[in-house]
């Protein structure tokens, strides 16, 4: 129950905070909001600004839990004595009570829905994995760490932010309670925008086909980003409608008015924050700077925007650039190359997520909506109507949404994954509830002559009072809702697909203990734990996938998230797969001369996907190997960083291209003094065969000449028990503990003989097991 | 247009930066681990492995106990062998007390791709242990294999009238020990 009760205070701590911020800044700036839009508006700008705060408190190095709070409680405190709490604004469109009655109960059903769920121990993929693992690390660490083996640890963490103090206090459930603040916020101000353009019905259609859609409630009830994002970006939005009312008279005429001025603030800090939410939210940015470019006819509100978006911008690039040498890591590896993140990676990671392997594209839209089983969730089959929303642009509101909507639509196609698409739901979530809305009634038909066009006469009407009475706008909510509630779901979705499905009460109230509840339900959990159990504090565990790493204290190097740790997973992969072992000698025979400066160089294109990898490159001169001398000087294109694994005299080891070869690919050795050498040999593994190297070497008089050298391939062995020489590797590198499931590819092999890998078995279960690396 | 420069000449900067370390100088110097004794291939199913179920044949039952599951008449386990040299099937199982009051002692056959390896006559209920060398040539290196078991009668539970075999904890093939 304590645990319940700390998530609580946690989140509502932090949430109350955001507003608390972002109301005293709108009231000194002295903007005349409208009391409905007061709250959500305040609060997007509010997180903005508070996430600034965390950053700069995890970069002093004092995210101590006293700091936290006294943050939290302070930016409270001081909005309270200001009257920031106060209930003030002009009134809005009044609502009927129809609206009330009804929005009450369905946007009530789904509210204690999400509560129990958010509330409920976090067990998500990714919220359990990095969004809270980074942020518990950075609690332990008490400040930002210089992490360079975790991908996710590059992204931009805006929305992570808030939750470290909320983490602090109230732990992991905590943090999707503040996610699930956020997707309250939205639905307030899809809510309070409809009533802004007055059309109370439309917001609040918008707000619920947005609030009810399956993805948005799981995602918004755990401790993912992606509603946050979406509402930040609806802020951003929200805030540029208030600046163009307010900078035009009741007749539409541009009139300067320093309030509008002001507007642009929130504007420009929401912008900026939507990259620091999440980079694909980044375009808001362009749009805000567009849309005031447009409106206002002048170049220095647009900049005022950019120059505003920039403190939000630039401190995460900054750490990025500073630790990761990257400014947009994981991204653009090819133009910020750095050690930490693979240019192969990240295009196996682009070539996936633009598909997510589904056959046939065509099948997307009933995917997103419908199935959910590929692309993780779904939107509801309401959403198959989402063109309609193009009915919305006959209305100024409706263009400007579905323009919005369009610009977040924008890097869809970068990742086609469901939850993708919520940063851009709130805006087509409107449009087509404002093209459903046709509000006012029609002029009545004249009474038509002849049957046929009495018919057509009594339809057109028909359908007009249907309009009017916003039945199509009802109707569409109610079978949204329907469609929408887990126990309907699960009717036509696919059944592992990514969705809310129960009201887990007595989970959230702790009335099932926690640790049992997630052992019971998630087996990463146990997973997570027995790593806590069995590996000693400090040890750093290599695991070929992932965990929810936010439930172990230890550092789990997952062999995808980095370069370093891929580096150790081909160590790993190199001892038990035949593919990637030292299997054959490339041996270059050329007339002995003196040399300094030799290199391999590599002038073919690899398949898609094909990599130039070298174990071993050695030199001779008459059959004698050359001995590696410590004035030797090794170079390499591309990642240079591993250029001495080509040079260390292990079969485990081996430097690769990790990324597609290219010509112009090369290992250059600059002997440091003339060599005489009539004999270059590489050793390496037999897993790409289009690779063509010509040996050149260095004379001062024209750079490189190319060798005439005769080539031959043949057949090698590893030397010796190549798995033990595997382990070794991985313990020179600190790695002394391997946590594989029992799925993963190699696993079996090592389960076949633990001893000969040089490795002993401390613990089973969960579907994985543990091995120390022997001394 | 001034602070039009301050944004673009930082974004110019980043654009210029070549992350290129200094060459480097060789490493030390690994030996290869020549006097470990060799790997020993070996692919027994324990039936509570994460990935057991995708090595399941036929007549495993999905529920697992502990470490163990309760087999149909023809249990049987398929697994990719690199090697066919000195392999052993190998088999735990268990013939419960319960079954054994029913069934009476039992006869327990031993397969390796369809071959009849050899037959166990189980005369009291208990774990049992049974290990023996494969043929070289019922199995092909760098393929599937299967092992198998047949119980000769079957228990049926009085209280739903559900037939079972026996017992099992792993079943599959090892490498003998090196001479």
């Amino acid at each position: 129950m304590i645990q319940a009760l700390a998530a609580l205070v946690g989140a509502g701590l932090t949430l109350a905070a955001c507003y608390s911020a972002g109301a005293l800044l709108i009231d000194g700036l002295d903007l005349k909001l409208r009391r409905p839009e007061r709250f959500p508006l305040a609060f997007f700008v509010g997180a903005a600004c508070l996430h600034l705060a965390v950053f700069v408190i995890l970069a002093a190095q004092i995210a101590y839990w006293p700091v936290l709070v006294g943050l939290l409680a302070g930016v409270v405190a001081m909005a309270v004595a200001q009257g920031s709490w106060r209930i003030r604004g002009d009134s809005a469109e009044p609502l009927s009570r129809n609206i009330k009655v009804f929005c009450s109960v369905l946007f009530g059903a789904f509210s204690i829905l999400y509560l129990f769920n958010a509330w409920a121990p976090e067990m998500s993929p990714d919220g359990s994995a990095y969004h809270l693992g980074l942020v518990a690390r950075y609690l332990r660490a008490h400040g930002f760490e210089r992490i360079t083996t975790n991908i996710y640890a590059g992204l931009s963490a805006g929305v992570e932010m808030l939750y470290v103090p909320a983490f602090a206090i109230g732990r992991h459930s905590a943090a999707a309670l503040v996610h699930f603040g956020f997707t309250v916020a939205l639905a307030l101000a899809m809510l309070a925008y409809g009533r802004r353009i007055g059309k109370p019905w439309a917001g609040a259609a918008g707000a619920l086909l947005t609030y009810a859609s399956p993805v948005v409630g799981v995602d918004g009830t755990s401790a993912y980003i992606d509603v946050a994002v979406a509402a930040t970006a609806f802020g951003a939005f929200y805030w540029l409608q208030v600046w163009d009312d307010l900078s035009r008279d009741s007749n539409g005429a541009t009139q300067h008015v320093a309030s509008s001025n002001r507007a642009l603030i929130p504007v420009g800090l929401l912008a900026g924050y939507c990259f620091a939410a999440k980079y694909t939210a980044f375009l808001m940015v362009p749009f805000a700077i567009g849309f005031v470019l447009w409106r206002s006819r002048k170049l220095g509100p647009a900049l005022r925007v950019a120059v505003l978006a920039l403190p939000m911008i630039a401190p995460w690039m900054l750490k990025d650039w500073i630790i990761l040498r990257n400014p947009i890591a994981p991204f653009g590896n090819q133009i910020f190359r750095n050690p930490n993140w693979r240019v192969s990676v990240e295009e196996e990671y682009r070539d996936y997520y633009r598909s997510y392997d589904l056959k046939n594209k065509w099948t997307l839209p009933l995917e997103v909506t419908v199935r959910g089983g590929i692309t993780n969730g779904y939107l509801g089959p309401v959403f198959l109507l989402a063109p309609l929303a193009l009915l919305a642009l006959r209305q100024r509101a409706g263009r400007r949404l579905l323009a919005a909507g369009a610009t977040m639509f924008v890097p869809y196609f970068a990742n086609v994954g469901t939850r993708f698409l919520i940063p851009c739901l709130p805006f087509v979530s409107l449009a087509l509830a404002l093209a459903l809305d046709a509000g006012k009634r029609q002029a009545p038909m004249k009474p038509a002559k002849g049957a046929k066009a009495r018919v057509g006469t009594f339809l057109q009407e028909w359908f007009q009072r249907c309009r009017s009475w916003r039945v199509l706008l009802v109707l569409l909510m109610l079978v949204h809702a329907a469609t929408s509630w887990p126990a309907a779901a699960r009717a036509y979705s696919k059944s592992w697909a990514w969705r809310l499905n129960t009201i887990p009460v007595e989970a959230a109230l702790r009335i099932i203990p926690q640790d049992k509840y997630l052992r019971e339900h998630d087996s990463g959990y146990g997973l997570a734990r027995m790593v806590d159990e069995y590996v000693p504090k400090g040890e750093r565990v290599l695991a070929l996938n992932d965990l929810p790493w936010a439930y172990t204290s230890r550092d789990v190097l997952v062999s995808f998230q980095g370069g370093y740790n891929e580096t150790l997973a081909d160590i790993f992969n190199v001892g038990w797969m035949a593919a990637y072992q030292p299997r054959v000698l490339e041996t270059y025979k050329f007339a002995e001369r003196r040399i300094r400066r030799i290199r391999a160089l590599q002038t073919a294109l690899g398949a898609q996907g094909e990599q130039w990898s070298v174990q071993e490159l050695r030199f001779f001169d008459h059959g004698a190997e050359l001995p590696r001398a410590p004035e030797w000087r090794l170079r390499a294109w591309p990642n240079p960083w591993d250029v001495q694994l080509a040079f260390d005299n292990s079969d485990a080891t081996r430097w690769r291209t990790w990324e597609r070869a290219a010509p112009g690919d090369y290992i250059d050795v600059d002997f440091g003094t003339t060599q005489k050498i009539d004999e270059l040999r590489i050793e390496r593994s037999s897993d790409y065969n289009r690779i063509q190297i010509q040996i050149e070497v260095m004379t001062d008089a024209s750079g490189w000449t190319k060798l005439l050298a005769t080539h031959q391939d043949s057949g090698m062995q590893p030397h010796g028990n190549i798995r033990r020489a595997a382990t070794y590797e991985l313990a020179a590198r600190g790695i002394h503990y391997l946590m594989l499931y029992d799925t993963d590819y190699g696993a079996a092999d090592v389960r076949g003989d633990p001893a000969a890998w040089g490795l002993t078995e401390i613990a089973k279960g969960y579907g994985a097991r543990i091995y120390r690396v022997n001394p | 247009v001034n602070a039009r420069t301050l944004v673009l000449i930082p974004l110019a900067g980043l654009c210029a930066c070549q992350n290129m370390p200094p060459p480097y100088a060789p490493p030390a110097q690994r030996h290869p681990f020549e006097s470990v004794r060799p790997y020993r291939m070996a692919r027994i199913i324990e039936m509570d492995d994460g990935d057991a179920p995708g090595h399941f044949v036929r007549d495993i039952s999905g529920a697992l106990v502990a470490n163990w599951r309760w087999t149909g008449q023809h249990p049987a386990v398929r697994v990719l062998l690199p090697s066919n040299k000195d392999l052993f099937y190998t088999i735990d199982f268990t013939i419960p007390e319960i079954s054994f009051r029913q069934t009476g002692p039992v006869t327990v056959s031993f397969y390796v791709n369809g071959h009849l390896l050899d037959r166990v006559r189980c005369t009291s209920p208990g774990t049992e242990h049974f290990e023996k060398p494969v043929p070289e040539s019922w199995v092909q290196p760098n393929q599937d294999a299967t092992a198998e078991a047949e119980i000769d009668k079957m228990y049926v539970s009085p209280k739903d009238g559900k037939r079972s075999g026996f017992v099992l904890t792993r079943i599959g093939f090892e490498q003998a020990e090196p001479k």
